[in-house]
């Protein structure tokens, strides 16, 4: 016999326990038979042959050891039962299965996000010894710091690399784009793609090896580049080339220009950034010439690989010297700056942080809000096992004659604590498998909702794997948490409650007690802070953002040249160019404005509300130059028209404005008038903009508009007349649908014969709500967990009241008896209610206040203790209380005092 | 199972002897065999028996079947596996060496 034997014994034991009992009958049956033949009555035979045999239940049990698991045996008995007993009450287990399946599954998914983006490290060789470089962000005086800037030149890091040698190894990796990407042939078709900039040796920084072909290598690094490479991601290789090993050496467009693919990156490396997959690689040396030359060019991540041995501030105190050269020759370049910036620039320093988990900007925005939604979860969860505590509770009480019964046979205390927790935990693992598959779905969703349309967030949610092993651990720590207090409570019952019965249940009631308060606590934290991020999310939406959003189609179009990442700086060395552009693009304006069914059309630099922005100095005559840098935004003809930002004063921009030379005409908006002029009426006033040193006259004067988000109060700005550019935006007001807009757009470009081609096309609205996926998802998230936490909190309020007006019956029947009315009665039981309501909204509030203040930034015009949002959140949280209150109440007013004293 | 006082061992060895010599034979003959060639020196609690064999068993030594006996009635016949034919050898030089050991003492002392 082996343990195989063995384990199918404890789960068939009754097999077993038989033939051990045949054996034994059979034995003594023989020797009966043969003490019998010698001459023994058989009376004494037998009681003879039982004497010889020993004591038949210990050496029963003795075999039974042998043969078979008892541990084993003890637990699938334990879950035998506890199953049979499920099956008597479907409905019990169907709400509690239901409601810890939805809060485990809400944690898991969250979980699973927060895994992806924030915990896991990459999947690279060591990822504990790789850093990246940073340093804290430069910013006006009075306005709070920004992040951490982790953007350097080209020129810093090739200094960087050389003086890192050999304590460690540097590699660059640029911030990743979305660009066209066009497959060998002429006729394939144009796609996007994931793009990203390396050095030739940041694969093998990374010990990342190739699928196929060959990776970079310090060959790549040469300048100019001997020979346009690209290296393709394995993901994207699979789903573009259908792993086609033949595609070494292919070509591939990329904005335009040619690559020979040298490779592809082995499966599951997807760069170094979380929330992006990147498709193409490329080297470093093929960005843009000037970018490789310029040291005030910030367009690269640095990520190095530290030698053993080496802490991140020693090698910080290598690099300071060099990146403070730095710092100090690009303020020298700027003699106007005003003190307070340049000192910050000259004191700042180079900062070595852990790179372990990569380098992220999803990161950077969400996860403080992941964080936070992650304990909006778990508080759901612990409602959840509030609740169901709760419930077995009040179950528990019906099962009080059966526990007494057994501990009065002797059965262990531990014992039945071991039973009723593993009832507990088979509640909590079927919730957990149908919360895993929950998690399943819900992840991916929740991902889509906070991104972009066009950009998404991309992922590797470890379903499978990591998050599977959570979702098992908090399962188990959830039937820890709701069946240790019940379990215990009821394997103390005393036998002598089988007599008194109402003895020892007082305790029960207080263990009940405590679950609501929690759960009231909670709901309470929950829907108050559900309510500041939905407030926060209204108040944001109420904002005049200064243009109208609505019925905007927002297209970017390129021209055929090579796409410049910096126009401003395109147009200064292209001035042919840059006047045959203009008349093509103010062309273009004017015919779309014109056309059936278009409202208004304009030209801009890029779009607003999207990051992209210039900004410089200003010198008002007569004064020094500005303290800050004021926002600068070329826009055509009819910008104010199609946005519908009211012009207060004086004239549009008009096609004879672009290009112009000496005294550039400006528009500049409301605030930018107040601070400089401190005055509305500037038209006709001059000033002039920092490093170009342009003179412009102010023509008229626009409303104040929102130019980044929403959020922060309306900045001055100065609007330019447009110049001509290889790319540009068209803001296109028309109730047209995206298709008949760009047909009307192609039809157009093509009489004008420009080459021009949409690169994408998106509606200002979908802009603008881009800058609030935060808000959203804690608006959203927050709301919904507000819900499902005041419902779980009212139906365990609901269930503790009913349970104790049910044992209360003698008590109100007698108080009926003597005359109290139906009030008295109802308000007996409100009495009860308040209590513990009372209780748990104190607590509520203050963990509610103290986490709002925690993350006030994420919040939009919320105080920490908001009035408002309290009493709101005050008022949900009565209304649904009085109604799961009432009930009980109301039923028990109801009672007839004779069949309630007849009861007992 | 960790304990092996000289009792249990002879039991072992008793029976393993048994099942060597006499081949399949249920445990009620086993209880009969020793007694007889003990001439009756040797009255084991016959209960006793059955745990030993249960844990041989489990041990691998010995095996059962359930099988038809001479009287027609079914009964567990055990039988030496080969794990439990070297077990025979060892214990039987262990028990040699053992019992040789105490007559030395008694005859000595």
């Amino acid at each position: 016999m082996s343990w195989l034997s063995r384990l199918w014994n404890a789960v068939n034991p009754r097999q077993s326990d038989e033939d051990v009992a045949e054996e034994m009958r059979d034995h003594l049956e023989r020797r009966i038979a043969g003490l019998k033949e010698a001459g023994l009555s058989a009376e004494e035979a037998e009681r003879q042959a039982r004497l010889w045999y020993g004591n038949t239940t210990r050496l029963r049990e003795e075999s039974r050891d042998f043969r078979l698991w008892t541990a084993l045996e003890g637990t699938l008995q334990d879950i035998r039962y506890a199953w049979r007993g499920m099956r008597r009450g479907p409905a019990f287990v169907i709400t509690a299965v239901l409601s810890l399946a939805l809060a485990i599954g809400a944690t898991t998914a969250i979980y699973s996000i927060v895994d992806a983006a924030i915990l896991r490290p990459l999947p690279v060789f060591k990822p504990d010894e790789l850093f990246t470089l940073s340093w804290p962000d430069v910013h006006d005086p009075g306005s709070p710091a920004g992040r951490e800037r982790t953007s350097f030149s080209y020129p810093e890091y090739l200094r960087f690399a050389a003086v890192a040698k050999p304590a460690a190894r540097l590699g660059l990796f640029s911030f990743p784009n979305r660009v066209d990407a066009q497959g060998p042939s002429a006729q394939s078709a144009i796609e996007k793609v994931n793009r990203a900039f390396v050095s030739g040796e940041a694969f093998d920084l990374l010990g990342v090896s190739p699928a196929v072909g060959r990776l970079f290598s310090a060959e790549e690094d040469r300048v100019p580049p001997p020979h346009p490479v690209a290296v393709l991601s394995y993901e994207y290789w699979q789903k573009r080339f259908h792993s086609d090993p033949s595609v070494v050496g292919r070509s591939l467009t990329i904005e335009g220009k040619r690559y020979e693919i040298a490779g592809v990156a082995r499966q599951g490396f997807f760069g170094v950034e979380p929330g992006k997959f990147i498709d193409v690689w490329l080297p470093a040396t093929s960005y843009e010439e000037r970018a490789l030359a310029a040291p005030d060019w910030h367009w690269l991540q640095i990520i190095g690989r530290s030698a053993p041995g080496i802490s991140p501030l020693r090698l910080a105190a290598m690099l300071q010297p060099s990146f403070h050269e730095f710092q100090f020759n690009a303020v020298k370049q700027y003699p106007t700056m005003p003190a307070a910036i340049r000192d910050q620039f000259l004191k700042s320093a180079i900062h070595v942080r852990s790179a372990a988990s990569g380098v992220s900007s999803f990161r950077e925005t969400f996860s403080r809000p992941l964080w936070i939604v992650f304990g909006v979860a778990a508080g759901i969860l612990l409602i959840a096992c509030a609740n169901v505590a709760s419930i077995l509770l009040a179950r528990s009480t019906a099962r009080s004659s059966e526990m007494a019964m057994r501990v009065s046979l002797g059965a262990a205390r531990m014992r039945l604590v071991r039973q009723m927790l593993t009832e507990s935990l088979l509640l909590s693992l079927m919730a957990g498998g149908l919360g895993w598959l929950f998690a399943w779905t819900l992840a991916p969703l929740l991902v889509r909702s906070i991104s972009p349309a066009d950009d998404p967030v991309q992922l590797v949610l470890a379903i499978h794997t990591r998050v599977l092993f959570f979702c098992i651990g908090v399962s188990t720590l959830s039937a820890v948490l709701f069946g240790l207090a019940p379990a215990w409570q009821a394997s103390g019952t005393k036998p002598m409650t089988l007599v008194r019965s109402s003895f020892g249940q007082l305790s029960k009631l207080r263990v009940g007690k405590f679950c609501v308060s929690i759960q009231v606590a909670c709901a309470f934290c929950l829907v108050m802070t559900g309510a500041a991020f939905l407030f926060s999310l209204g108040n944001l939406l109420r904002v005049n953002p200064g243009f109208d959003a609505r019925n905007v189609d927002v297209l970017e179009i390129t021209t055929e040249a090579p796409k410049s990442d910096d126009p401003v700086a395109w147009i200064a060395t292209h001035p042919g160019e840059e006047a045959r552009l203009r008349n093509l693009t103010l062309q273009l304006q004017s015919q779309m404005a014109s056309q059936p069914g278009i409202q208004g059309a304009a030209l801009a630099m890029w779009p607003i509300f999207e990051g992209g922005g210039w900004s410089e100095q200003v010198i008002i005559p007569g004064k020094g130059p500005s303290e800050r840098e004021e926002i600068l935004y070329r826009v055509s003809p009819g910008y104010f028209a199609t946005l519908r930002t009211p012009l207060i004063a004086g004239r549009d921009f008009e096609v004879k404005d672009s290009g112009a030379r000496g005294l550039i005409p400006a528009i500049v908006n409301e605030a930018f008038a107040r601070r400089y002029f401190n005055d509305l009426n500037v038209v006709g006033r001059e000033f002039s903009i920092g490093k170009s040193v342009h003179r412009v006259v102010i023509v008229g004067v626009a409303a104040d508009a929102h130019y980044y988000d929403l959020r922060t109060s309306a900045d001055p700005i100065v609007y330019l007349p447009t110049e001509g550019s290889n790319s540009f935006t068209l803001y296109v007001r028309s109730p047209l649908n995206f298709g008949q807009v760009v047909r009307m757009l192609d039809r157009e470009t093509q009489a004008l014969g420009s080459g021009m081609r949409v690169r994408g096309i998106t509606t200002l609205e979908t802009i603008v709500g881009n800058t609030l996926t935060r808000e959203k998802l804690l608006a959203g998230v927050g709301g919904a967990c507000a819900f499902l936490g005041l419902l779980l909190a009212a139906i365990g309020l609901f269930g503790l009241l009913s349970y104790s007006a049910g044992r209360r019956t003698k008590e109100i029947g007698i108080r009926a008896a003597l005359g109290a009315r139906r009030t008295e009665i109802i308000s007996l039981i409100l009495k009860e209610a308040s209590g513990l309501i009372t209780g748990g909204l104190v607590i509520g509030l203050a963990g509610a206040v103290a986490a709002i203040t925690l993350f006030r930034s994420l919040l939009f015009g919320i105080r920490a203790a908001d009035p408002f949002v309290i009493g709101t959140a005050i008022g949900i949280f009565l209304a649904t209380g009085l109604t799961a209150v009432w009930l009980p109440a109301y039923r028990a007013a109801k009672l007839d005092p004779m069949s309630a004293l007849r009861q007992e | 199972m960790g304990k092996t006082n000289s009792a249990q061992s002879a039991l072992d060895l008793l029976v393993l002897t048994i099942l060597e010599r006499r081949g399949p034979i249920h445990g009620y003959g086993i209880a009969t065999a020793i007694q007889d060639l003990s001439q009756e020196a040797l009255r084991i609690e016959e209960g006793s028996l059955y745990p030993a064999l249960h844990r041989m068993e489990e041990l691998g030594w010995i095996a059962a079947e359930w099988k038809m006996s001479e009287t027609g009635r079914r009964a567990r016949f055990y039988r030496l596996t080969s794990a439990g034919r070297k077990q025979v050898l060892s214990e039987s030089e262990r028990w040699a060496s053992f019992t040789a050991g105490v007559s030395r003492v008694l005859r000595h002392a």
